[in-house]
């Protein structure tokens, strides 16, 4: 557990984290030593002369004293390194998404990489600042009663030490059953939340079929397939958790008995035997509430187990020494790229001079995106190579490859903020006149005029108060301002009704002036203005040429075209 | 966490009563079938921790037994053994017992909750849902149900340890001797008397401002991750991977703060509560007591075994009941859902005559200051096509999204055969209007239930035959296992493909009315050919409302409704309106131009002509 900790939070944490666990585990010996000195005051008390207590009684204060100091230290010792914890994770975390492909967000990734950036990080903060010291202490502390038992008297030192090894097979077993359950009903969780999610996303299909909650099947299925599932969960923890109060609670029985056929022998003192019974009651408490801890300690493993393999794929490779391009060519060299077993793109050479530009056209599906990703490094190719100004992306720097590159999505994602805000996320440090020369550009003014606060309108997590036409209009503006020489559009205009799409077009006929463009279009308008037009279908490409030759050809693209012609 | 929420940490855990009948059943409501169980799960637990006192009793007696003067009575230092052991025996089974039944219960309460809110949002006004986000309705569904879980799972066994034991205790320790019951007691007062430090009002804020810097960090992850294709597209990614990194220090320093504030506080409370202390404090109160002849030295026992127990309410208070808070807040948010209005049915559903669409004075805003439509008169006839027309803001999809009863209008009237969208039977309304909308959803499962969505008894046949007529009966042959490969887990489709299967959906509903986003037809050109094949075949009796796109769209329709800022602008057949040059002329030579552009080399497009 505290091994996988210190994986997920990297090296520099170890010292601290372990100087903490030592510090816990020191106080729960100084608790447990402390009660050792109760031996003698009660031996005093309960014999014909309390006084004699006094002294000793002085020396368990000391002791608690000592015990104070350590708890107090190591509480706080505990909350300090969650904190350090919690800032080490969240920059180890962000640093780690910023380098990782991006092609590697999908939409099911987004969310659970955010709960688990939000909730999970402080859940593993939790271990340090919550779990650990009880823990540490229920452990510990009873032990050391143990030793202290046996040092006084070894006949009910021993059999309270039998109770140890008994335990500790108890918690591991139970451990380790728990895992396989554990695992099997995170998995149920999951498929339950992704019906869900399914159910509410498709609910205008499912009523017009009559499907309510009832007649889902898939839904219920998964409901029942939880409670399933946390039915054997149950089943699985009830045993652990009833063998330990068992095996707690006859150490217990045994030493009441031992203690009463010792004294009734005259074999023990009054006083030890009372106290023994006094200490084995403060070893069961911390004992039984292991049962607790370590289904929580379970849970927050479980956390930790996804951060760490998050944190462990692999980000793409930073060059060493970076080459910085000169020219704003791209040239695709015998690419090939894979997603799982698919073969997505296949041995596709490609180039674009400087100032020209290149329609990639083809059925859906056939990776024309994907070309776009490459080319803005949100992949690594698996074969060729992928070059800017004859360098490959893989040899320059990640930061001055993005700045060649100016990219409009298919899919704008704006962040929760102003309109301006989101169009100057293009060149932070641009003037306020190029933000709104930007802005007019991609004839984004009129739609901020029809706005109730202007400029300063929020957009809404995702630019959801924004339509489909709005957000393009932003990302448009967004890329005028950035001004970079290499521009990629992905089927920009495919969802746009006829209005928004004179007003992009023409945005995009700005964007694209003077510039290297890779466009994926079926829209015929913009196929026709590029200067060659590649063909592609299931990630080869089939035909290559200028719309006019291709159109003579005759071939798959006269094909296409036709079926975009006929009415 | 929330160390400072001692003062308010009741166990509040059931919701007020429901406010009406109107409103649906409350979570209150849900739980009362399962209150036989949840009563069994404490008087068990009851039973099970009383029955963990005798042990301990048993060694009290043992020490008064062997403490005392005179012969040791073997016969009864055995009962007292046995009585112990006993006691023990009865606790294991009880808890055990309890804790079962607790987690049993559990998890059928939290199937009900889920089955219940499923029900619920399937009859909620789906335009409900336009102003909520998927994640935060399924996390309701799973996460929050989830959390009802230590309230019923542990809430019972932790409120007995915490309330009853020490109650129990607490009587019998008075019964033994009062003074030392008192001073057993100074522990607990000296916690209880830093709980006011905690909520001062420079705690109070701490507090707020540590939730409030809780909240935007994981607002700042969520955007982060989220948002971060466009960030490194931008180059942009060092800044707002800054952005976050200062929100986690500024989180962090935050809860610096707040620990520097509370830290020593707790740790107070904590020490005061902890055994050593505890026994300490017992011890010296003891001997003193023991010293002035005034306690019998056997009396000491008790409060040493019980005399930690008494602490147990405080310390359970100190740790806030983190989880029943938690709970409390999680069964907060389910009612909410629930007690959302379904949208209302008919009490007495009239049958539609006829298929006309009917708007009257249409009125509609999705809040209260801002009106997207505002007084739409609109007759859909049967076997006509009309084209909406607009520039983006005008109002077309959320009209369209009327005749579906996504929503009710504010004002006016949606009539469907001369009846009121409202007192149709809602079955009888998705049997009738059929939509294909922007956003396909496709479920994971087979190709063929997919399709039969609408038509659950629809046999293959008609199911191959509407996906034909979708042009995707080709693709679904090529998937592994033809119209049976589940989708999601066997294969994918693209996008244009998906939007082929939703509209052999809509075909294959066969509904007299179809609302169309035409949007939808430009994943690729041989989607759009499709849709348009679709269209074409689908006139005759059916009322058809479409979203124009395309010219040629515009062109074949009816009537065309240009719609401007909510309002219906112009409106007429095609030639008409282009011969009045008003708006929707200049509307179509923009884009006649447009299409020029891209006609220069090879045929014109059909329906570049007027009728």
């Amino acid at each position: 557990m505290i091994r996988m900790l210190l994986r997920v939070l990297g090296r520099e944490y170890t010292r601290p984290m372990r100087r903490t666990v030592a510090l816990m585990a020191v106080t729960a010996i100084a608790e447990g030593l402390s009660y050792a000195l109760l031996v003698p005051v009660l031996r005093a008390l309960f014999g014909s002369n309390p006084g004699d207590a006094r002294p000793w009684l002085a020396a368990f204060g000391a002791a608690v004293a000592v015990y104070a100091v350590l708890r107090y230290r190591s509480d706080l010792s505990g909350f300090r390194v969650g904190a350090t914890l919690l800032r080490g994770l969240y920059h180890r975390f962000g640093n780690h998404l910023a380098r990782l492909p991006i092609g590697r967000y999908s939409a099911g990734r987004v969310g659970e990489v955010s709960v688990m950036a939000g909730r999970g990080l402080l859940q593993a903060m939790g271990v340090a600042a919550h779990l650990l010291a009880p823990f540490i202490s229920a452990c510990v502390t009873p032990l050391t009663i143990v030793v202290v038992m046996l040092a006084f008297d070894w006949r009910m030192g021993l059999a309270a030490s039998v109770a140890v090894p008994v335990v500790a097979a108890i918690q591991h077993r139970t451990g380790r059953s728990m895992a396989a359950v554990d695992a099997e009903r995170a998995e149920r969780d999951h498929e339950a939340t992704a019906r869900v999610v399914e159910y509410l996303q498709a609910q205008p299909v499912l009523r017009a079929g009559g499907r309510t909650a009832e007649r889902f099947r898939l839904l219920d299925d998964s409901l029942l397939a939880v409670e399933r599932a946390s039915h054997r969960t149950i089943l699985s923890a009830l045993p652990g958790a009833v063998a330990l109060t068992l095996a707690v609670q006859a150490m217990f029985t045994v030493l009441l008995v031992l203690g009463a056929h010792l004294a009734l022998g005259g074999n023990i003192g009054a006083a030890e035997v009372l106290t023994f019974l006094v200490l084995a009651a403060r070893c069961a408490d911390p004992l039984l509430s292991l049962s607790d801890l370590g289904g929580r300690l379970r849970s927050a493993r479980s956390v930790l187990a996804r951060l760490d393999t998050v944190l462990g794929t692999e980000p793409l490779p930073e060059a060493r020494e970076p080459i910085r391009p000169e020219g704003h060519d791209v040239e695709f060299d015998s690419v090939s790229f894979r997603h799982g077993d698919r073969t997505v793109v296949d041995d596709v050479s490609l180039s674009v001079p400087e100032g020209q530009r290149l329609a990639v056209v083809g059925p859906s599906g056939a990776g024309k995106s994907t070309l776009l990703q490459l080319l803005a490094r949100f992949y690594d190719v698996d074969a060729g190579a992928v070059r800017v100004g004859g360098v490959d992306v893989r040899d320059i720097d990640g930061e001055v490859l993005m700045a060649q590159i100016a990219i409009v999505f298919q899919e704008v994602y704006l962040f929760d903020g102003t309109i301006e805000e989101n169009v100057r996320l293009g060149r932070p440090d641009a003037a306020d006149a190029e933000v709104r020369a930007a802005a007019a550009a991609a004839q984004l003014d009129e739609v901020v005029e029809r706005l109730p606060g202007g400029w300063s309108t929020k957009v809404g997590e995702g630019g959801a108060l924004l339509s489909g036409g709005e957000r393009q209009r932003v990302s448009i503006a967004r890329a005028l301002l950035k001004n970079a020489p290499i521009v990629l559009l992905d089927e920009v205009t495919s969802a746009l009704d006829p209005v928004n799409e004179t007003a992009v077009h023409e945005g995009i006929e700005r964007l694209m002036r003077g510039r290297t463009v890779v466009m994926v279009a079926h829209r015929l308008r913009t196929v026709q203005r590029a200067d060659r037009v590649a063909f592609l279908d299931g990630g080869r490409i089939v035909e290559q040429g200028s719309h006019d030759e291709l159109l003579r050809r005759g071939g798959r693209y006269a094909d296409f075209w036709d079926i975009s012609m006929a009415g | 966490m929330t160390t400072t929420d001692l003062a308010g940490a009741s166990v509040r855990s059931t919701p007020p009563p429901d406010a009406g009948p109107a409103t649906g059943r409350s979570a209150a409501g849900l739980l009362r079938p399962y209150l036989p169980g949840f009563a069994t799960v404490v008087v068990f637990q009851v039973i099970g921790a009383i029955a963990g006192l005798a042990p301990l009793l048993a060694v009290v007696e043992l020490g008064r037994v062997l403490l005392s003067s005179g012969p040791v009575d073997h016969g009864h230092v055995w009962f007292v053994v046995v009585a112990g052991a006993v006691g023990l025996f009865v606790r294991l089974l009880f808890t055990a017992a309890s804790s079962g039944i607790g987690h049993v219960l559990d998890s059928r309460v939290q199937l009900t909750f889920r089955r219940q809110l499923a029900a619920r949002l399937g009859r909620v006004p789906i335009g409900w849902f336009s102003r909520r986000r998927t994640g935060e309705l399924a996390k309701v569904v799973g996460e929050d149900v989830g959390a009802v879980h230590p309230f019923i799972a542990h809430a019972p066994a932790e409120l007995v340890s915490a309330f009853v034991v020490p109650l129990v205790s607490l009587v019998y320790l008075f019964t033994v001797d009062w003074r030392l019951t008192l001073i057993t007691l100074v522990p607990v007062v000296l916690a209880v008397a830093l709980v006011p430090l905690m909520t001062t009002p420079t705690r109070r804020r701490e507090q707020e401002e540590f939730d409030g810097a809780m909240g935007r960090i994981s607002s700042s992850v969520v955007e982060f991750v989220q948002g971060i294709a466009v960030v490194k597209a931008f180059g942009g990614s060092g800044r707002a991977h800054r952005r976050f990194l200062t929100a986690a220090d500024d989180f962090v320093g935050v809860f610096f703060r707040w620990v520097r504030g509370v830290s020593g506080i707790a740790a107070g409370m904590q020490l005061a509560l902890s055994p050593p202390f505890v026994l300490l404090v017992v011890l010296i109160g003891g001997a003193a007591l023991i010293t002035d002849g005034g306690l019998a030295p056997a009396d000491l026992l008790p409060f040493l075994l019980l005399g930690l127990g008494l602490t147990a309410p405080v310390a359970a208070l100190g740790h806030g009941f983190d989880d029943l808070q938690a709970a409390r807040r999680a069964v907060g948010r389910i009612r909410d859902v629930l007690q959302v209005p379904p949208l209302p049915e008919p009490a007495h559903p009239v049958a539609p005559r006829g298929h006309r669409v009917e708007l009257r004075d249409v009125r509609f805003g999705y809040s209260d200051d801002h009106e997207v439509l505002r007084g739409i008169d609109l007759v859909l006839d049967p076997g006509t096509v009309t084209a909406i027309v607009g520039p983006s803001g005008s109002g077309k999809s959320t009209l369209v999204r009327l005749l579906p009863r996504f929503f009710d209008p504010t004002r006016g009237s949606v009539a469907l055969g001369g009846v009121d969208l409202r007192e149709l039977d809602s079955r009888e309304l998705y049997r009738t209007v059929s939509f294909v909308f922007q956003d396909v959803r496709l479920l994971r499962a087979s190709v063929a239930d997919n399709i039969a969505l609408a038509v659950p008894d629809a046999d293959l046949d008609d199911v191959v035959r509407a996906a034909r007529l979708a042009d995707i009966h080709d693709r679904i042959l090529a998937l592994p296992r033809g119209y049976e490969t589940v989708l999601g887990d066997e294969a994918g489709l693209s996008g244009g493909e998906a939007q082929r299967i939703s509209l052999a959906r809509a075909l294959l509903a066969d509904a007299p009315v179809l609302v169309l986003d035409e949007a939808t037809a430009f994943a690729d050109p041989r989607t759009e050919q499709a849709v348009r094949r679709a269209l074409a075949t689908q006139a005759g009796e059916r009322t058809i409302l479409v979203i124009a796109h395309r010219l040629e769209t515009v062109a074949d329709a009816d009537t065309v409704v240009v719609l401007e800022n909510g309002r219906i602008a112009e409106r007429g057949k095609p030639a008409e309106l282009l011969a009045q040059d008003g708006k929707f002329a200049a509307f179509w030579r923009s884009r006649r131009s447009a299409i020029a552009d891209g006609t220069g080399t090879r045929g014109v497009p059909r329906g570049d002509e007027l009728r």
